[in-house]
């Protein structure tokens, strides 16, 4: 600890602190345009130029470091003379066109302008003007503007991982532009519009929207990963408009990722369901919500109710449902007496549902000497833990991956293996071998015959080497014959190494359906067997099955039977919906409902409504309170959705899964059989409705990718082409991709995955 | 016993009523001051804010930004602004509203203006007897006022310009 003396008061602060931290700390406002406590220290802007006792000039507080007694005046004359002088010159450029700008308002040049700008420019040459380049469709340029504070330079290089942006030239000829033709396409790029201290990057849907102080900011919660990004929603007359990043150190810092800030598109979408609506004869007609309730209700009586056939009655639901929706339609269903309930739409095997546990704090993600990544594309599947790796990569950990293909990664992994994914097992039953040879325990006798690879005995070698080692489970393997081999021998392997394990392999708000409870109980069908029961009655909760199912056609035959009774709450409309359902209940998606998500540490972080939901539509967990009253069912007295939170955290969920991974018998077949595997990776703009419904993103590079990638050998195997359209997805083939593999990465689920 | 004389002498010889009616006696000759509104009108001051126009430029452009400057200044909250994108990639209003039941004629949303489009121009004499909805005067009806007296608009501004 130092002492040093800012304006005269006593401060005191860690060696080796810039001066701006320790004056940002002491709540002394340090005019600044370069400097990010996120990003490296670039000292080119010197707008936060210090007097500092002994030093003859004035000096940038943003990389000076402390020294015990220093004495600094941050307010003087000749800081003030300095800092007034770097003012004049960065406005010297800088066009006058605060009021058609869209940072106009919030902007950190116009404010340092207002205290140290002069009243005319003595400038009276020409002014440089720089044009524009299309970026993409979520970053508008206007890099006249630009100051070359070079935020967004080192915001790709250090935190996005690919150098899109770049200051080319020299003095006044110095620009800020993409290297690439292509512009922008990283998954966190528009954090660089929260960063561009002036209008030079704004976000492009919002342009010429709204001055910034027309909205009010409410703090919101990110369900479309397992991060939980912290976020404010900045609405307008009841209308989300824009979302910017809110600070949490122990979430998401000060980023979040593209889908996060532009998925509010989607709420204005004209595809909005408005009202209640219930099929009579073939016709569907528009109602009131009492109506439709009693119609609803009427109709679950007569299908399973009374006839005391409830255990003909099913419930499914989005994963990006909140944990009160989750909560109270469990309940429902618990309390009519089924357990016919899931949310896990998409996973062929459910009796192997990967119940691998996620136990490292996203923080401590940083602090990892060695990763192991299994079966994921981390970067697109969940952005936010991807960079907390890469952090720790760059501070000098180690990854390794094993992979059905090759992704780009914003780091360099050690060895990038890719494998067959009907060999991931027995690699990693290998690497459990040497794992445990090595730790000299007993060796489990389905492994005494196993001669482990090269590769094993390298990744097994460095697991036992790292003294903070995490093994990642992705989403690709999930409906792989093996998937609970793999998690039990992850387990096994994290037990005999001192590692942590992390599941990333059922997303969004997925930890908030096992807190509530919002899976199948012992005698209760699961999604899949849920199709093939002929059940009698179903409530789904915002499902749009061309695109949630493993098996869609299936799926949609199951709800098409004549004599099912289908109450469905939807957000948008669905002609494939509008087909099956008996009634469609409009409810409230993003930011228009309170709730919960559960992020992968089990974090329980609760959301007001920013808006509410536009038409008739309600909040989901409002339906569900009243239909249970309808129902009759006891314990429903909410009134508040906070009183369901803390039931739903209190309540002692029952089994989640009939799968105890660390019990799994990992006998090991070592003639294991060769057949294909289809790995489909879900775009990541495509996962769930309202994505789909922005348009924004959908234009971005990651959201129109739609291909179907194999290796040569494999499409020899299958009969196909280059030429070929496989199912609807266009045949790419690269040898990138492992054997035996099928690699789907698409954007529509336009296909039977079951074939 | 002396000032109720001199009184008694005052109100006898009406010396009061006489000069009153010297007063109208003079007024009888004397120019009048008296004008027939509306055929006639006093002479205004180039300051004076009355009723809202917006201007164009004389390419026939509109001049407003839809800053938003003036929605935001206007102390009454009488201004109500829409924006977007125009399809040549400029920034527009989609509305501009002024509610003169709410507007307390300050000039600000004048003063404020970075582009000179709003302004209070002389007009004082408008009367929205038609409905009350025609008090809450629009886009279309605001630049029609700007085009109609673009040349007294820019005749008082340029008077008033030398004291700003």
């Amino acid at each position: 600890m130092l002492e040093i003396e800012i304006d005269g008061a006593k401060v005191s602060a860690d060696p080796g602190e810039m001066l701006i931290a320790v004056t940002d700390r002491a709540g002394i406002r340090v005019p600044r345009f370069c400097y990010h406590k996120h990003l490296s220290i670039a000292a080119n802007c010197r707008m936060c130029l210090v007097d500092i006792e002994g030093s003859p000039k004035p000096k940038p507080a943003c990389s000076t470091p402390i020294a015990e007694g220093m004495k600094i005046w941050t307010h003087n004359d000749k800081t003030k003379i300095s800092q007034k002088a770097v003012m004049e010159f960065l406005l010297i450029n800088h066009p006058l066109d605060c009021p058609i700008c869209d940072q106009g308002g919030e902007c950190e040049l116009q404010d340092v302008a207002m205290d140290y700008g002069a009243d005319i420019s003595r400038f009276t040459e020409g002014k440089r003007i720089v044009e524009d380049k299309d970026i993409g469709a979520l970053i508008q340029t206007d890099m006249t503007r630009c100051i070359h504070c070079t935020r967004c330079v080192r915001f790709g290089d250090e935190i996005a991982g690919v150098m899109e942006m770049g200051a080319t030239g020299r003095g006044e000829n110095l620009k800020i532009e993409p290297f690439l033709a292509y512009g922008i396409d990283s998954e966190l790029s528009g954090n660089m519009i929260d960063i561009c201290p002036v209008g030079a990057l704004t976000s492009k849907p919002f342009r010429y929207e709204l001055r910034s102080w027309q909205m009010q900011s409410v703090a919101g919660v990110s369900r479309h990963d397992l991060v939980g990004s912290n976020l404010l929603s900045q609405t307008y007359k009841g209308k989300v408009k824009r979302i910017v990043a809110r600070e949490n150190s122990d979430i998401n810092e000060t980023w979040i990722a593209d889908r996060e800030r532009f998925s509010y598109q989607g709420l204005s979408h004209e595809n909005r369901l408005l009202m209640p609506q219930i099929k009579i004869e073939g016709k569907w007609q528009e109602v009131t919500w009492n109506v439709a309730l009693d119609f609803a209700l009427k109709g679950l009586n007569n299908a399973v109710l009374n006839n005391k056939q409830t255990d003909r009655l099913g419930a499914l639901a989005t994963n990006t449902a909140t944990l009160e929706e989750f909560y109270l339609l469990q309940k429902i269903l618990r309390g009519v007496g089924t357990q016919n309930i899931d949310y896990r739409l998409n996973i062929k095997d459910l009796d192997a549902t990967i119940n691998l546990p996620s136990n490292i704090k996203l923080t401590d993600l940083e602090t990892l000497d060695y990763g192991l990544i299994i079966g994921a594309n981390l970067r697109l599947e969940q952005p936010l833990i991807n960079h907390r790796l890469r952090k720790a990569v760059l501070s000098g950990a180690m990854v390794d991956v094993v992979n059905v293909a090759e992704f780009d990664f914003n780091y360099q992994p050690n060895n990038h293996n890719i494998i067959a994914p009907n060999q991931i097992a027995l690699l990693l039953a290998g690497v459990l071998k040497v794992v445990l040879e090595s730790t000299q325990a007993e060796v489990l006798p389905d492994l005494q015959n196993l001669n482990p690879n090269a590769t094993a005995k390298q990744l097994a070698a460095r697991l036992l080497r790292a003294d903070n080692a995490v093994i990642v489970l992705g989403e690709h393997l999930l409906n792989i014959p093996q998937v609970a081999i793999i998690a039990a021998l992850i387990t096994q392997i994290a037990q005999h190494t001192d590692s942590k394990t992390l599941n990333t392999s059922l997303s969004a708000n997925s930890k908030a359906a096992d807190l509530a409870g919002f899976t199948p109980g012992r005698d209760g069908l699961d999604a899949n067997t849920m199709l093939t029961a002929q059940l009698k009655a179903y409530i789904l909760l915002d499902i749009y099955p061309q695109y949630d199912f493993y098996n869609s056609p299936k799926a949609i035959e199951a709800f098409n039977n004549a004599d099912t009774f289908i109450i469905a709450l939807n957000s948008f409309k669905d002609e494939v919906v509008l087909e099956y359902a008996d009634i469609l209940l409009p409810i409230a998606n993003f930011y228009e409902s309170p709730g919960s998500h559960v992020n992968i540490e089990g974090l329980v972080q609760s959301f007001p409504a920013a808006v509410s939901a536009p038409g008739e539509a309600k909040p989901a967990w409002k339906v569900f309170k009243v239909l249970a009253d309808l129902l009759q069912l006891p314990g429903f007295d909410y009134t508040a959705n906070q009183q369901i939170t803390s039931e739903a955290t209190m309540h002692q969920n029952p089994k989640l899964s009939k799968v105890d991974v660390s019990k799994v018998d990992v006998s090991i077949d070592l003639t294991m059989k060769k057949g294909i595997d289809i790995i489909w990776q879900k775009s990541p703009y495509a996962i769930d409705v309202l994505l789909r419904h922005s348009p924004a993103l959908q234009m971005t590079k990651i959201g129109q990718i739609n291909t179907a990638s194999m290796n040569a050998a494999t499409a020899k195997k299958l009969k196909l082409t280059q030429t070929d359209d496989y199912l609807g997805v266009p045949v790419v083939l690269s040898e990138t991709v492992a054997d035996d593999c099928v690699f789907i990465n698409a954007n529509r689920q336009t296909w039977d995955r079951g074939q | 016993m002396g000032k109720k004389f001199k009184k008694l002498i005052k109100n006898f010889s009406l010396s009061e009523l006489r000069a009153g009616l010297g007063i109208t006696a003079k007024e009888l000759v004397n120019k009048k001051i008296t004008v027939q509104f509306p055929e006639e009108r006093t002479p205004i001051s180039p300051r004076f804010r009355g009723l809202h126009a917006l201007r164009r430029y004389p390419n026939g452009e509109e001049r407003c930004i839809a800053c938003k400057l003036c929605e935001a200044v206007c102390p009454a909250n009488a201004i109500t602004i829409e924006s977007e994108m125009r399809e040549d990639g400029t920034r527009r209003t989609t509305q501009y509203d002024i509610d003169l039941f709410k507007c307390i004629f300050c000039g600000f949303c004048e003063e404020s203006c970075p582009v000179d489009a709003i302004v209070e121009t002389q007009i004082f004499d408008y009367a929205f007897i038609d409905s009350r909805e025609g008090s809450i005067i629009n886009k279309a009806r605001l630049l029609e006022v700007g085009d109609k007296n673009e040349d007294m608009i820019n005749k008082t501004k340029l008077e008033d310009a030398k004291y700003k």
